[in-house]
């Protein structure tokens, strides 16, 4: 259940990449998820609209692979 | 989705207006932890208990593996030093372990997070504000008892014990490898209870090692005081 609060952060940081870039809109955020991280994409999912709802996150698509080790990483933003 | 961009918002057929497209879409490589605020806060919390002598251990497990008990244990053996020790609680409601431990003589502060599934830097950072820490040496931070949440949250431990009990069965690293990966040693927690359940310590060692090569692996009994001297030392010390 706390994949809740992973969203929160991972909605916040893609929100500083929009600030920084000065851009619009976000399309799309990546994440590596670590394999041994204990995060379970699904769930991310699951949580991620309703965290990025309201925010200017909101709409953007979630795209994750599974990586080796412990690591959960937000990769890459997409921005318009 | 989106057909011109494949955005998560509905396909604008009005010509895209509702939300800008392809000309300026730009991907921003990030690659940093989506943790980073918890690991920095920890950071800050395990450095500021460093100057002040203090040395936070963290304890994780399943509900009921024996969390407690075993600090129960550690503070009957201490006798006297055992008022250098300090203990943040955990749990998802009452302040039941922090009485046990405060039954001990041991200074306790218990965390009910409400059903949330963990302790983070941040509630620590704040039930230290409830503890008073004068003369204490070694902190210990006793997880919401669960075997997959706390993993990734550090507290400002500066070391982790997984615990998991006999009865629990020998197959929880296999299941749970996150928490095997999060820690800097394994307690077989319950050992007298080792004739009763089908438990074999040596495939427990063997699944937590097949994650984490050097993970030494202690087998205790905080009802008879079996391993209970390795686990002081590993307590004063860090090694086994």
């Amino acid at each position: 259940m706390h994949e809740a609060k992973l969203c929160l952060s991972i909605v916040r940081m893609a929100e500083e990449v929009l600030a920084r870039e000065h851009a619009a809109v976000v399309h799309r955020v990546e994440l590596a998820i670590g394999e041994l991280s204990g995060v379970a994409p699904e769930a991310l999912e699951a949580a991620f609209p309703i965290c990025a709802s309201g925010t200017p996150v909101e709409g953007a698509a979630l795209d994750w692979r599974l990586t080796p080790g412990r690591d959960l990483r937000l990769s890459s933003v997409e921005v318009g | 989705m989106c057909g011109t961009c494949g955005c998560g918002r509905p396909d604008a057929s009005d010509g895209h207006a509702a939300h800008a497209h392809a000309t300026q879409t730009r991907r921003v490589e990030v690659e940093r932890s989506i943790l980073a605020q918890n690991d920095r806060n920890a950071a800050h919390l395990r450095e500021r208990l460093a100057s002040q002598g203090i040395e936070a251990i963290g304890l994780l497990g399943g509900p009921g593996a024996g969390k407690t008990a075993l600090l129960e244990a550690t503070f009957a053996r201490l006798g006297d030093a055992a008022r250098h020790h300090a203990v943040v609680e955990g749990d998802c409601a009452s302040d039941l372990d922090a009485r046990r431990i405060a039954a001990t003589g041991v200074r306790a502060t218990q965390v009910a997070t409400g059903g949330v599934c963990h302790l983070d830097a941040h509630l620590v950072d704040h039930a230290l504000e409830r503890l008073d820490l004068e003369d204490v040496s070694r902190l210990w931070i006793e997880n919401v008892g669960n075997l997959v949440c706390p993993a990734p949250f550090a507290c400002g431990e500066s070391r982790r014990a997984l615990l998991i009990s006999t009865p629990e069965g020998d197959d929880k690293p296999t299941k749970y490898p996150a928490s095997v990966a999060a820690v800097d040693l394994l307690v077989v927690s319950k050992a007298d209870l080792l004739p009763h359940v089908p438990f074999d310590p040596d495939r427990c060692a063997d699944a937590a090692r097949r994650i984490a090569p050097d993970l030494p692996v202690l087998t205790v009994s905080a009802h008879t005081g079996a391993g209970m001297r390795e686990w002081l030392r590993w307590v004063e010390t860090g090694a086994l």
